[in-house]
């Protein structure tokens, strides 16, 4: 297919595919037949949008996936509500997964390498070319990352077609996992704990909100943390030097020292079994550790352990969580082995911990150390690269780069430029997961099927990794059995589907995102698991605290970025936008500093110092954070590509060059803590390209919270502080209030049928939102959502450090009690603040044009072609919610990323404001098709905004107030709900906030009420 | 004060003992239009290459948007708010002079208040331009404008900013209109000396102006009902400006005190920036026997007063914003003294507080060197005491996660400088096109000449005060 193909031909093409609704799949030209999830396959009508199933692709939780495709481009994903992973959630980089299907940086086609340049070539000939690499004697070495199951057992087949040798790694997987579990249980899976069913959770350094799997994470801590009907609240405890975004949402904070988690929660399990036996042959073990022989060396005091215990064994159900990749140092094994005793001791096991269940992880850091040793000793020929970018994601001191730069033949597979590819002599493009077929199986008993939601991307000449080596092994004489990954696959799951009508079956795959095929999905029987299982016999495992490099005088603790992942998705402008969840920042990397460490070295915010190691060094700006020990510091991964793409290249510094090339001794994983460094000042100092304006909320009624003690008795405070207000204001605004003549709600007050409510009809609803901030974990993936499909531009890293990010969705985030020094409460708040739609709008009244004005139906709305840019609304908005279109942003958006436009909403021009809209064209859309269709009116839930769809936490309820039976009223009422600055200002605001709950005494934001 | 001695006709006028006879008032004025030196030609290509600058930098900004300003949110006004509300300050003290000074017969305006009225039309000209500078979308800012249109789209009433394009616009015609109409008898003197292009330019705006009886009382009925007209809206167009600001619910904005404020504070930039291009005039075309140390005694004393005022504003604010025991507007005005922006504040405070104080010394006021320094710490304080109200407010509001620091761009320097200079390049062509003091007032207050003794060929002509006009219905000089 040509590159630069019209929208118009495109549109031919989908005209010609015989039933509306089909996709090519395949370069060969062979029409398969795609289900659409709602509409029915007769139909793409122009302007109605299509939703196919597929799966994410974009790191390993693989969650169910819908894509909506307009007129044959795919312009939002969402999640599948069917998927068990997703549950109808997205995170960020699932959102962002658009932003590489369309990115600029893919491979144009199949590159040759001329001596220091790349040639283009066509399909045919760079498989040929591949195959007259191989022959019996090569020796081929395939390295793969990231890959459905059948792509990983045609990888395999392969590999020993061409008797090769494959090396599986991901960076991050999560190896210390499954090597605990085959040493404390004798499981061939990692465990898995049910976090949502958790009531004393405590994680040891697990970020599960974030990276991979936040979406079930998140969704889990909102769960667990939830107010229960009979009053009592879930308790969260985060272990670990740094507070991580997941840690921020913690009730308590244990500072523990780096390396010692294990140590720890040995402590923890030794204080819990009264009788050691209880751990059969690891009673040794706990005896050995009681609390008062690990308070020294974790540096948490034995009382706060043993109140640890005490309630991790008392206030059940409670599940531990071992390190994940943030947590990963030369002893992450024995933290991960301590954990599951400590769940055992608890009887936790067999409970929410689900032995055996777990996601396994791909492949190890040894695996791979092996294989740079196999390529540097010169025993590779050739070399396969697929779905891992190991120049970039491996430590300089591994020696990769050298290694792979010596194979003498070298292929790559990646589908957009990276740094191994940019080695490769010979690039062969692979499709994005949106444009090909696939499967995911994220953990036993979870399967997807990945279908091509549109024709690829015409720019691009890609053709499916499956199908290259399909045909390659045809090229060397093999049979594989199938001429198309498609049929492979499809071939695959005929084979498992046993017998009936597989085509019905397959179409009901497709048309529902899952594929169950065992009778039992889950290979641990209920009543299996309702057992504690036994223990292994204890092995001889070294417990004593991980070590790390010297050299330096504070702990580097090296972890995955939320946004960026270890810096796959660095090439993805809306992931380095988003504000990091802990710190805000943006676009640069930062070394996170506790404020104690910075006064004593003389240091503030937007220092650039010199971070050195015995293995390198790097320039990057500091930034103070109480949330971190004063003897570490910290560096993200995820920055300093160097060939990765406009967006991803120059951007921040890369922590792996710190570090060594060493692994958890156990398990094989990459030890990303490993080092002391030093921190010495350049001199100079940059502006850090963040969002906050301030860390503290200076008691301001924005974020309040409501210790869990005071529930039930806040009204009567309530009269004390609001009475006289709701006296002068008659309750105002958006509160329901019932009506004296029975009627269930009296709304608007007749003080409010004036002006923009003078037309407003009680039959109109009244759309109004809530956010229950004791949910709210802060993972952002509303503002990534409210980006897709609102067509939000990224303003790049130069406009952003002058104050004009354009995100629709800022997710504030205040410190209140935060302290690195002992274990002890913790309280951090995260508010999503978006455009308030509030009754009583201080923009309203000053537009000198009407720009903004309020619509019957409650909404503030912006007419972007009245506006003439006086930014007198955004002065005047107290929330600061309105973002201006200073510069031509959307001109700044290349093809084909413009391809992922919203055709439902305006691009901004120049010079307009803009700002949040309640997704106003999906409530059109659902008012139009319940009008046009049934001729009803919108019912309750047909209305879901892109955050509330995104929000894995399930905090944000969206509905028609005035409808007391809607979900939003009946959310809304609730002793915990305010409105921000409404006592204030009366402002009305349509969004009422939920107040988070704490365990200790909570500031109410009240302290400056009048 | 002695300012009535015997033979001076008006009440109350200052006297001017050197100036002899209203031929030396026409010789001594209608110099300054004749072929200008080399100094002016320096000033006027300073000025103008700053126009071009000006116009360059805006034109630049159109092309590439707004965001070539350092603006940002939260502080979407900045520089160019500031300096339109400093313009429209300055803009005041014209008609104040003129309008209020001359209802109230004030003695010892005739001298100045041609300058100052001319400063008054050329400040509203620089200030309307910035709203159009300022927003996003320049070429739709004529929406702001109601005027019948087939969408029966009308602007919002209750915004402020339309009831500024009203006030400023209101302001600037009858500004423009009391000003031209002031100068008509001595275009029809300079007319009179004029030769060549300049006569018939002259000719042309002096409307045909012969000085007959019925054309000085039809010039004074309309002279008097202008400046009755224009009294009040010296105090209305810096109160709409100030309702800007006052109707808005910005900490720091939304006082109620604000109008006064504002109308005093722009008095007071007015009068100082009077004196500050006084000054230079004075010395340069040698009008010292018309332009006395009693005038800028009289102007620096309203400088005094008005910087009282100003001051007293200041003060209340801050008291206020303590006294009403809200924190969110207490940490707004503890900022606006010890936060990011604290130099401007205290830049704001010094020199319209502290400075001032010296005028209440007479050695002071009577000393035109320190008046003139004085005055231009006052433009530069009144011009740091809007970017205060502008910018530390804004940046400071109620969610302390959205605050932000605003730094005027390049661009923004460019345009408010290049703004002087698109004043000075209207000024310089006024000095020479128009008579820069007034001259036929300034006869009002010279004692006539002695009976039978002749006067001068030019003083009996066109411009003579009412009362010793020539025969009507004649052009004399043609």
């Amino acid at each position: 297919m040509a590159a630069g193909m019209e929208r118009r031909d495109f549109l031919k093409v989908v005209g010609v595919g015989g039933a509306g609704a089909t996709v090519a799949g395949c370069s060969t030209g062979e029409v398969e037949k795609l289900l659409p999830y709602v509409t029915h396959p007769e139909e793409i009508t122009p302007g109605v949008a299509t939703w196919y199933t597929t799966a994410c692709g974009g790191c390993e939780a693989g969650c169910g996936m819908w894509a909506r495709t307009r007129e044959g481009r795919v312009v939002k994903l969402e999640g599948n509500p069917n998927h068990p992973v997703s549950q109808g959630a997205l995170c960020s980089v699932g959102h962002a997964s658009l932003q590489h299907l369309y990115n600029p940086d893919r491979h144009p086609g199949p590159l040759v390498r001329e001596g220091d340049r790349f040639r283009s070539g066509g399909w045919d000939e760079a498989e040929r070319f591949l195959a007259s690499k191989i022959d019996p004697e090569t020796r081929v070495l395939f390295l793969t990352g990231r890959c459905g199951p059948t792509l990983d057992r045609l990888f395999d087949e392969f590999t020993a077609a061409v008797n090769g040798t494959r090396v599986r790694y991901l960076p991050g997987s999560n190896s210390p996992a499954l090597a605990a579990a085959a040493i404390v249980y004798g499981a061939d899976a990692p465990s898995l704990g049910d976090i949502g069913a958790a009531r004393t959770l405590i994680s040891f350094g697990d970020d599960f909100t974030e990276g991979t799997g936040s979406v079930e994470g998140g969704r889990g801590l909102a769960r667990s943390n939830a107010l229960a009907p009979d009053g009592s609240k879930g308790r969260f405890v985060y272990v670990g030097p740094r507070l991580s975004a997941t840690g921020m949402n913690a009730d308590e904070w244990v500072p523990v020292r780096p390396g010692t988690e294990a140590l720890l929660a040995l402590g923890m399990a030794s204080a819990i079994a009264t009788d050691p036996e209880a751990a059969g042959s690891w009673a040794p073990l706990l005896r050995q550790h009681t609390p008062a022989t690990t308070a020294a060396a974790t540096g948490v005091e034995e009382a706060d352990i043993r109140e640890l215990a005490h309630r991790f064994a008392s206030e059940g159900p409670s599940l531990a969580l071992g390190p994940g990749a943030g947590g990963s140092h030369r002893r992450a094994t024995q933290a991960h082995v301590a954990v599951a005793l400590l769940n055992h001791v608890a009887g936790a096991a067999g409970g929410t911990v689900r032995v055996g269940s777990g996601p396994n992880p791909t492949g190890s850091y040894g695996e791979m150390a092996d294989a740079v040793e196999a390529m540097a000793a010169g025993a590779v020929d050739v070399v396969l690269v697929h779905g891992i970018n190991p120049v970039y994601e491996m430590p300089r001191s591994s020696g990769f780069r050298e290694a792979f730069e010596q194979v003498p033949f070298k292929a790559s597979f990646a589908q957009a430029r990276d740094e191994t590819s940019a080695l490769a002599d010979l690039v062969l493009p692979d499709r994005h997961f949106l444009e090909s077929w696939g499967d995911t199986n994220p953990r036993a008993g979870i399967r997807a099927l990945q279908q091509p939601v549109m024709q690829p991307v015409p720019h691009f000449d890609s053709k499916q990794t499956g199908d290259v080596l399909l045909s390659v092994a045809a090229h060397l004489g093999s049979d594989p059995g199938a001429s198309t990954f498609f049929d492979y696959l499809r071939e695959a799951y005929r084979a498992e589907a046993g017998e009936g009508d597989f085509d019905a079956r397959w179409r009901e795959y497709l048309r529902s995102g899952v594929v169950e095929i065992d009778a039992d999905p889950d290979p641990e029987d209920t009543a299996d698991s309702a057992a504690a299982p036994a223990l292994m016999p204890m092995g001889a495992v070294d417990f004593t605290p991980a070590r790390f490099d010297e050299g330096g005088d504070l702990t580097l603790l090296v972890h995955p970025s939320p946004r960026l992942g270890s810096g796959e998705h660095a090439n993805q402008p809306w992931l380095q936008e988003l504000p990091d969840p802990a710190s805000k920042i943006t676009w640069h990397s930062w070394l996170e500093i506790n404020p104690h460490t910075a006064e004593e070295r003389g240091l503030g915010d937007g220092d650039i110092v010199s971070v050195a190691s015995a293995h390198g060094t790097v320039e990057v700006p500091v930034w103070l954070y109480p949330g971190i020990r004063e003897d570490a510091v910290a560096l993200a991964l995820g920055g300093g590509h160097t060939a990765m793409g406009r967006w991803a290249d120059g951007n921040g510094v890369n922590a792996l060059d710190l570090l060594p090339s060493d692994t958890d001794e156990l398990s094989g994983a990459f030890a990303a803590t490993s080092v002391t460094v030093t921190v010495t000042p350049t001199g100079s100092r940059r502006a850090l390209a963040t969002v906050s304006g301030s860390d503290d909320d200076f008691d301001r009624p924005i974020a309040p919270a409501v210790a869990l003690a005071d529930l039930g008795h806040a009204e009567e405070h309530e009269d004390e502080h609001h009475g006289e207000l709701d006296e002068l204001q008659g309750l105002g605004g958006f509160v329901p209030v019932p009506a004296e003549d029975g009627a269930p709600t009296a709304f608007p007050l007749e003080g409010s049928r004036h002006g923009p409510y003078e037309n407003s009809h009680e039959s109109e609803p009244r759309w109004a939102m809530a956010i229950d901030l004791d949910k709210c974990t802060g993972c952002s993936a509303c503002v990534t959502a409210c980006q897709a499909e609102n067509n939000v531009p990224w303003v790049g890293e130069e406009q952003l450090l002058g104050g004009r990010e354009m995100s629709w969705i800022r997710l504030e985030r205040y410190y209140k009690q935060v302290d690195a020094t002992r274990a002890g409460p913790l309280d951090v708040r995260f508010l999503p603040m978006l455009c308030q739609h509030c009754g009583n709008a201080p923009c309203e009244p000053v537009c000198p044009v009407y720009a903004t004005y309020h619509t019957p139906d409650g909404l503030n709305a912006q007419i972007y072609n009245r506006c003439v840019g006086t930014r007198y609304c955004a002065n005047n908005c107290p929330y600061k919610v309105r973002v201006f279109n200073w510069l031509r942003y959307a001109d700044g958006v290349p093809e084909p990323m413009n391809w992922q436009w919203n055709p439902d909403v305006t691009v901004r021009g120049n010079g307009v404001m803009e700002k949040c809209s309640f997704c106003v064209q999906r409530i059109r859309e659902a008012e139009n098709r319940a009008a046009l269709e049934e001729g009803r009116p919108v019912r309750d839930g047909e209305v879901v905004p892109a955050c509330q769809q995104s929000c894995a936490a399930e905090a944000i309820v969206f509905g028609n107030i005035r409808d007391p039976e809607s979900r939003v009223a009946r959310v809304t009422d609730d002793e915990r709900t305010y409105r921000v600055l409404d006592e204030f200002i009366n402002t009305q605001p349509a969004v009422s906030y939920l107040k988070k709950v704490t365990h200790h005494a909570a500031s109410s934001g009240a302290g400056h009420a009048p | 004060m002695s300012l009535s001695r015997p033979g001076s006709r008006a009440r109350g006028a200052l006297p001017h003992p050197d100036v002899r006879g209203h031929g030396e008032v026409n010789r001594d004025v209608l110099k300054m239009l004749s072929r200008p030196g080399k100094g002016w030609w320096r000033l006027f290509a300073i000025a103008a290459t700053g126009v071009l600058v000006f116009l360059g930098s805006w034109g630049y900004q159109i092309y590439e948007g707004i965001g070539v300003s350092g603006l940002n949110s939260p502080v979407g006004w900045g520089v160019y708010i500031t300096t339109f509300v400093f313009w429209v300050g300055i803009a005041h003290s014209g008609t104040l002079i003129s309008a209020i000074l001359f209802l109230f017969r004030a003695p010892w305006r005739q001298s100045i208040y041609r300058a100052a009225e001319a400063m008054t039309v050329f400040a509203v000209m620089t200030a309307g331009l910035f709203p159009l500078i300022h927003v996003g979308r320049v070429w739709h800012a004529y929406w702001l404008i109601p005027y019948p249109n087939s969408r029966f789209l009308w602007p919002n009433f209750k915004s402020p900013l339309v009831w500024d394009v009203f006030a400023v616009t209101t302001y600037f015609t009858v500004s423009a209109v009391f000003f031209f109409l002031g100068t008509i008898p001595d275009l029809a003197a300079a007319r009179d000396k004029a030769r060549g292009l300049r006569r018939r330019f002259y000719r042309v705006i002096s409307l045909g102006w012969q000085g007959t009886d019925r054309q000085w009382h039809h010039f004074g009925k309309a002279y008097i009902f202008l400046a009755a007209l224009a009294t009040p809206l010296v105090l209305s167009v810096h109160s709409v400006v100030s309702w800007d600001f006052a109707m808005s619910i910005v900490p720091g904005w939304h006082a109620t005190i604000f109008a006064p404020y504002f109308v005093a504070g722009a008095i007071f930039s007015g009068v100082a920036m009077v004196i500050t291009l006084v000054v230079p005039l004075r010395k340069v075309f040698g009008l010292e026997a018309y332009l006395t140390v009693r005038h800028f005694d009289m102007m620096a004393r309203l400088c005094l007063l008005t910087s009282l005022i100003v001051l007293y504003a200041y003060l209340s604010e801050f008291f206020m914003a303590w006294y009403s025991g809200e924190e969110i507007e207490r940490t707004a005005f503890w900022n606006r003294l010890f936060g990011d922006y604290w130099w401007a504040s205290w830049t704001m405070l010094t020199c319209n507080g502290l400075v001032p104080i010296m005028l209440w010394f007479r050695r002071v006021r009577h000393s035109i060197p320190a008046l003139f320094v004085i005055s231009i710490f006052i433009n530069i304080g009144m011009w740091f005491e809007r970017y205060v109200i502008v910018v530390t407010s804004l940046h400071h509001e109620y969610e302390p996660f959205a605050w932000g620091i605003y730094q005027p761009s390049i661009v923004e320097i460019g345009i408010l400088l290049g703004s002087f200079c698109w004043f000075g390049f209207w000024f310089l062509l006024f000095t020479r096109l128009l008579p820069p003091v007034a001259i036929q007032e300034l006869k009002e207050v010279i004692p006539p000449a002695f009976k039978g003794r002749r006067s001068s060929p030019v003083g009996s002509g066109a411009v003579a005060a009412p009362g010793v006009a020539s025969p009507a219905g004649k052009e004399v000089t043609l």
